[in-house]
């Protein structure tokens, strides 16, 4: 098999099963919807996670560290940088498609003066011209427009997700002007975006591995409420946390009447 | 209910709908509240745990981690209302214990939360906390928004939600870049407990602590 069949293969995976589960996704109010809610897939959730772990582990976490170890970091923020800058069109799109224009406009920007004067996205000139980075997808969007979450996700390789978020892995990769370029540049590119991004991710897994006694549970809260926190643009609603303290109240007012 | 989903049933949904819905129902409150005497003692408590990491972040080329671990503990121990915590976050299980296992637990997460701050606030790099605004919620709880500022990164977003216990305020929960540690410890404790039980947990949470310790040795 050569490398463009195989790429084309991956892609047309990706997206018969985004939109394959799409369709899973109802606007009907869900009992998944709030922060705690019981976890339907945990079987299959653990064994994909179980599995992420150990290809981490023993393939993945090393690479990156070897990697980190080796390489400038001046040379790894360019590389960040030139990953964050190809992908942006998905965020501009999503900008939009959120009503947001002013900062889709100012993405619009963003994207042409680092793609040119950052020369191809390597270095990060609009943010100091006061055009900052927002992060925005479509899984985002469908929170916006109303979509509820869905059950949680975990996906072999491509880890924690909801099944709200999993049409973005469409969008994202028919966004993407990688999807388009010959398997010889694809592939390679493609490596090296993966253990640049592990290697940006290795603080925070060790900060995980530091402080988790459930890694499995704390990744996946974890997950859920750094959405709702995208999601909100930094400003979640405090509902979630606050009933939590309310929960408690009413406990005990059950155990007076007890 | 989704916030989104009445939205949209409502008005069609977006951002401003969410918005303009939540503060009909008098969810966001449109003005902050005027720091009054009262607010201003809530923020000391905040900014004196702030004090008290950035002292041992710059010191950090001479303290240990135990020596950052004793500056912490009596700071951490005054200014968190750790028995209210642990009860959120055992939630159910908090009704099934004894009470010396009550009072050990309660215990032994104080030695956590100090161990944590203790380990993680290990060096200094002109980091600076700032308050950003002060909202008042629900039963007199009070959220204290805040940052972490750090030279060429992005701040970190950590909102303190406080409440009175006694006439002093006190932190009941730590959201840093909208993950709350308490509902990220309630889910995982419950895992641990429904595998392991209680006592599982207490051994899992016994050598967090002994492992912060050795790695920062």
């Amino acid at each position: 098999m050569n490398n463009i069949s195989l790429k084309h293969k991956i892609i047309s995976l990706i997206l018969i099963f985004s939109f394959g589960l799409l369709g899973g996704c109802s606007t009907a109010p869900s009992k998944e919807d709030y922060a705690g809610a019981p976890d339907r897939l945990e079987l299959a959730n653990r064994g994909f996670f179980n599995f992420n772990e150990a290809l981490d582990k023993h393939l993945l976490k090393p690479i990156s560290k070897t990697y980190a170890e080796f390489t400038p970091q001046l040379v790894r923020t360019s590389i960040t940088n030139f990953f964050d800058n190809i992908a942006y069109l998905n965020v501009i799109l999503n900008s939009f498609l959120q009503g947001k224009i002013d900062q889709g406009l100012s993405d619009s920007v963003r994207l042409l003066f680092n793609s040119t004067i950052g020369i191809g996205g390597l270095f990060d000139v609009a943010t100091p011209m006061g055009l900052p980075e927002h992060n925005e997808d479509f899984g985002q969007t469908l929170a916006v427009w109303g979509i509820n979450r869905g059950s949680y996700l975990y996906l072999p390789v491509l880890g924690p997700n909801t099944i709200r978020n999993t049409p973005d892995l469409a969008s994202s990769t028919l966004l993407n002007p990688l999807t388009y370029v010959t398997g010889a540049i694809f592939f390679p590119l493609l490596a090296i975006n993966i253990i640049n991004l592990r290697a940006d991710l290795l603080d925070e897994t060790s900060i995980r591995d530091e402080a988790a006694v459930d890694l499995y549970s704390f990744t996946r809260e974890a997950y859920l409420q750094r959405r709702e926190f995208l999601i909100y643009d930094g400003n979640p609603p405090l509902i979630d946390y606050e009933a939590m303290f309310e929960d408690e109240l009413e406990d005990d007012s059950v155990l007076i009447i007890e | 209910m989704k916030l989104n989903t009445v939205s949209a049933r409502i008005c069609g949904g977006g951002i401003l709908c969410t918005i303009l819905l939540l503060w009909a129902v008098g969810l966001v409150s449109p003005v902050t509240a005027a720091p009054t005497e009262e607010f201003a003692e809530a923020s000391e408590t905040v900014e004196r745990l702030h004090q008290k990491l950035l002292e041992v972040m710059q010191q950090s080329d001479t303290l240990g981690y135990q020596a950052r671990f004793n500056q912490l503990a009596p700071v951490i121990s005054s200014l968190f209302d750790t028995p209210l915590i642990v009860k959120v976050i055992l939630s159910r299980y908090w009704k099934k214990l004894t009470a010396l296992q009550k009072s050990n637990f309660i215990e032994m997460f104080n030695q956590l939360s100090i161990a944590t701050y203790a380990s993680r606030f290990n060096d200094y790099n002109d980091e600076q906390f700032r308050e950003v605004s002060k909202e008042v919620l629900k039963k007199g709880r009070l959220l204290i928004k805040t940052e972490l500022l750090r030279v060429k990164k992005e701040p970190i977003k950590l909102n303190y939600l406080m409440h009175q216990k006694d006439g002093n305020w006190l932190i009941i929960s730590v959201i840093a870049n909208g993950v709350n540690d308490l509902s990220l410890k309630r889910a995982e404790y419950a895992a641990v407990i429904r595998a392991k039980g209680f006592d599982g947990l207490v051994a899992e949470i016994e050598r967090k602590i002994e492992q912060m310790e050795n790695s920062n040795e």
